[in-house]
């Protein structure tokens, strides 16, 4: 459509030439149904964007979010077909009748799916790629990849193959990819998804500087914490912006962002449980408003001049009994997983047997050392066990060796060195029964298992590889489903099912093996707020039932609320082994290995004390008013 | 894991201009097309082990050696069930044991083993980017260019999936290699099924996130990477051509053919 020297003049020139229109982004009565399907995806959305305004987009897995994202750039109704119905506009210039590819250097895209973005041989060819297309001159594609990488934290890493490189580096690889075509809007669709705590950080640090250059950008998140930063707040329901607006008024409507699956800032969350109605955009700011509103003397709350120091150890007997309360509870406290129904214990029973803890650990790894062929060591020396009953949590930066180790302990990789034993018996004179019936790994992608025509008939699979009766099978399948709560879709196909129901059906085919350890990879990821804590609620009841438990996981308030005991890895070894309290007092530790503590347990520390939820923070707080 | 077979060694054959690297892939598959005598196809043979030698490409020379060694007795006990020529110094029921069968039941494994050999020594030292280019060069579309160099940077992601999906079955207890052939290709559905449908949304987002930077436009896309034709490609372009004209000759005047007596 448009000639090439329009083109690459467009994407050369500096954003404000381009941009003369008041509105940068304008949808008006924009409504759109997938082919095949009755309800509508979007429904009249109305949204009109300044130039250089960021606006984050909120709510829950399908409620219409990225489908308002790929509006902007015609991939709706172009590429997806369906109903669509409404003007979208970008800098004044409607888009009816343009192709997606006309629009690539107006409408800059990162997909949630960043592994579909590769495309090239090295990093730098990676961020050329676009400009390529688009007829740009070799000079200049050369003058923007540099600078592009240096901005996103990958300066050095230009004659890298992509598909060495991590989750979180492959992500803001496809952010620089986009930043070298200096389009004038940008979407990004979850970008963080992947990325360890301090990797998010890095990006939302990147976005917001990028916003300080006049680019309107939209992010779209399930975490409104990372949103404080923009100017307007959306919150999608069933395809219907339901609130809008600055981010204290959006961030403070915790009951509605919680219905929509959004999950809320946990210190508003503090705020709102100390009856303070108002909106902390930072630690410091809800430290004010805290001390403004409470009668807080210095002497019961010592406040940390730094803010970084250790907790006070005069509140360590209140800080255990607020930890212990507080992880039994969190879970049917929570409003999203009592809507759910299924994540409270008396859901799950399972015939489990005898699942009292021994001597013995259930797995247990000793010098494991592991290296692909001709690659550097991945796991070194490495001392690991698990005992009946634990939750574990595995933390480290992306390749860290976090997923090696887990995969060794199901005998999935053979070490280089050192050994794996299970329940005291060398992995390697274990049946593939043995293995499955003493630990159970659930994949990160559930598709990567999922086959069957019926949800039940996937459940099934495993017990009739084992050779079980069909009496026995329908039993466990029949305790299972109830268990993960599908069993009111026990016929339906799974591929129908949401991203978090097939998690929970991944979940429900290794469970019905009815292993002692259950090993996790990052089950939450991709899930949005109410799934992840659905899912988090089934895990900790099948713990409470004395199923050990391993997740590995970035997010730190999934440790924080849920694991007993953390092992934080770097470069293939432990750094360190022990219990979460003692774990985000490392600072450190944390620090060097880009895992960012709660914001909580900082506002903690501010008052001179230890917490890792707004729900511990706030016992202590309430039982020092008391005294 | 690593999913493509390029190792990046800046040697002076990686260096060679794409379009003289994908010729040379051809004069290779050319050379040993016109030949059967072992004999003749030892020239091939020695400079493949030069190249592979040049370009620091043996350590995927390494992890196909099974491959390569295990081509060669399966075609050559093959062709000895159907090639007749020559007397007989064993029968065995259908094998036929005779100088010639051996020689052209070993050149055929051979042809097929030199055939693997060149386009491994390809893949290591061409970039897809690279290979996109060569077939532009010889006048193939953009699109269709990208499209089949791609493929090799897919079918690497696809193994690997695959890989995943059968680990994920077999902690679930599942055996793939039970039973007999047709037994075994039935038993591979659940793994077959999360890779194609994985493939398939794999594929739907590639095309989008391909579309949404730009791809399809009616313009010729610029290159990142400047190839221009150096002293060297011209010195390889030549010695190619002698090869390809050489094993033609060879064919053409009839050396080298296996007797038949």
């Amino acid at each position: 459509m448009n000639p090439p020297a329009t083109l690459v003049e467009s994407a050369v020139a500096t954003t404000s030439d381009n941009l003369r229109e008041e509105f940068a982004v304008e949808l008006h009565d924009v409504s759109f149904t997938y082919q095949d399907t009755s309800a509508p995806a979007l429904r009249h959305i109305e949204i009109c964007l300044r130039r250089g305004e960021m606006i984050g987009i909120l709510g829950a897995s399908g409620a219409g979010k990225s489908t308002l994202a790929k509006c902007l750039n015609r991939l709706v109704p172009a590429f997806e077909r369906g109903q669509f119905s409404g003007v979208v506009r970008i800098h004044g210039r409607a888009l009816d009748g343009m192709r997606v590819s006309d629009l690539s250097h107006l409408v800059g895209m990162v997909f949630q799916d960043f592994e579909a973005q590769l495309f090239s041989t090295n990093v730098a060819l990676e961020v050329a790629f676009a400009m390529q297309q688009i007829g740009m001159p070799r000079e200049e594609i050369a003058a923007r990849v540099e600078p592009a990488l240096e901005a996103v934290g990958l300066a050095g890493f230009a004659k890298r193959d992509p598909t060495t490189l991590s989750g979180g580096e492959k992500q803001r690889m496809a952010i620089a990819a986009v930043l070298a075509l200096r389009p004038a809007v940008i979407v990004l669709d979850e970008p963080t998804t992947d990325l360890d705590p301090e990797g998010k950080a890095e990006v939302f640090t990147l976005i917001r500087r990028l916003r300080g250059q006049g680019l309107t950008l939209i992010v779209i998140e399930h975490e409104a914490e990372e949103l404080r930063a923009c100017d307007r707040l959306l919150v999608l329901r069933d395809g219907q912006v339901v609130a809008e607006g600055a981010p204290p008024s959006v961030m403070t409507r915790l009951e509605l962002l919680e219905s929509c699956g959004v999950h809320p800032p946990d210190l508003n969350r503090v705020l709102a449980m100390l009856g303070i109605r108002a909106h902390a955009a930072s630690v410091e700011e809800a430290e004010t408003l805290i001390r403004g509103a409470l009668p807080l003397r210095t002497a019961c709350f010592g406040a940390h001049p730094s803010g970084d120091g250790t907790h006070s150890q005069a509140a360590d007997p209140l800080i255990s009994m607020a930890s212990e309360l507080d992880k039994q509870e969190a879970v049917e406290n929570s409003a999203a997983a009592a809507e759910l129904g299924w994540a409270k214990t008396s859901g799950v029973s399972l015939s489990y047997g005898d699942l009292a803890g021994s001597d013995v650990p259930l797995a247990e790894a000793q010098q494991l050392s592991f290296a692909y062929p001709l690659g550097p060591p991945v796991l070194e020396a490495v001392n690991f066990r698990i005992a009946a009953g634990e939750f574990v949590a595995i933390v480290g930066q992306n390749g860290s060796g976090k997923t090696t180790l887990a995969k060794h302990l199901v005998g999935l990789l053979t070490p280089t060195g050192g050994e794996v034993l299970l329940e005291g018996r060398n992995r390697t004179s274990l049946s593939p029964e043995e293995i499955a019936r003493k630990v159970g790994y659930v994949f990160q992608n559930p598709d990567h298992q999922i086959f069957a025509s019926t949800v039940e008939e996937e459940v099934a699979f495993g017990p009739r590889n084992f050779g079980l009766s069909d009496e026995d099978i329908d039993r466990r399948v029949a305790e299972v489903l109830r268990a993960v709560n599908l069993e009111n879709v026990r016929t339906r196909d799974p591929f129908l099912l949401s991203k978090g129901e097939r998690q929970r059906l991944a979940v429900a085919s290794v469970l019905v093996l009815r292993p002692r350890l259950l090993i996790l990879d990052e089950p939450t990821t991709g899930l949005d707020y109410r799934e992840q804590r659905g899912m988090m609620g089934l895990i900790n009841d099948l713990n409470r039932l004395g199923v050990a438990i391993v997740i590995i996981t970035h997010a730190p308030w999934l440790v924080a609320e849920y694991a007993r005991r953390v092992v934080l890895m770097r470069r293939g070894r432990i750094l360190f082994d022990g219990p979460v309290d003692a774990f985000f007092q490392q600072d450190e530790l944390l620090r060097e290995s880009s895992f960012r503590p709660p914001e909580v347990t900082l506002l903690a520390r501010r008052f001179g004390f230890h917490a890792l939820t707004p729900e511990q923070f706030v016992s202590v707080i309430r039982a020092r008013l008391k005294s | 894991m690593q999913t493509s077979l390029y190792l990046d060694r800046g040697t002076w054959v990686h260096r060679l201009h794409p379009a003289v690297k994908l010729f040379g892939l051809f004069i290779m598959f050319w050379s040993v097309f016109w030949v059967d005598h072992p004999l003749a196809l030892l020239p091939v043979a020695l400079l493949m082990v030069l190249l592979a030698h040049e370009s620091h490409s043996w350590p995927n020379f390494y992890a196909f050696r099974w491959f390569l060694i295990l081509m060669i007795p399966p075609t050559m006990l093959e062709w000895m069930a159907v090639y007749r020529a020559g007397v007989p110094v064993v029968n065995l029921w259908f094998i036929q044991l005779s100088r010639p069968a051996l020689l052209f039941g070993f050149g055929r494994g051979l042809k097929l083993a030199l055939l693997l050999s060149s386009s491994i020594l390809f893949l290591s030292t061409t970039t897809i980017e690279e290979f996109t280019a060569s077939l532009v060069t010889f006048r193939m579309p953009h699109r269709v260019a990208f499209a089949m160099s791609l493929a090799f940077r897919l079918v690497p992601l696809f193994m690997d999936s695959a890989l995943t999906v059968v680990q994920a079955q077999t902690l679930r207890g599942y055996n793939f290699n039970r039973g007999n052939l047709l037994e075994r290709m039935k038993r591979y559905v659940p793994a077959v099924i999360p890779v194609f449908m994985g493939a398939l949304r794999r594929a739907n987002n590639m095309a989008m996130a391909l579309e949404a930077r730009g791809f399809g436009l009616d313009i010729a896309p610029t290159s990142f990477i400047e190839y221009r034709l150096v002293a060297t490609d011209i010195v390889a372009l030549i010695a190619l051509v002698t090869i390809g004209i050489a094993y033609f000759m060879i064919y053409y005047f009839g050396f080298a053919t296996i007797a038949p007596g």
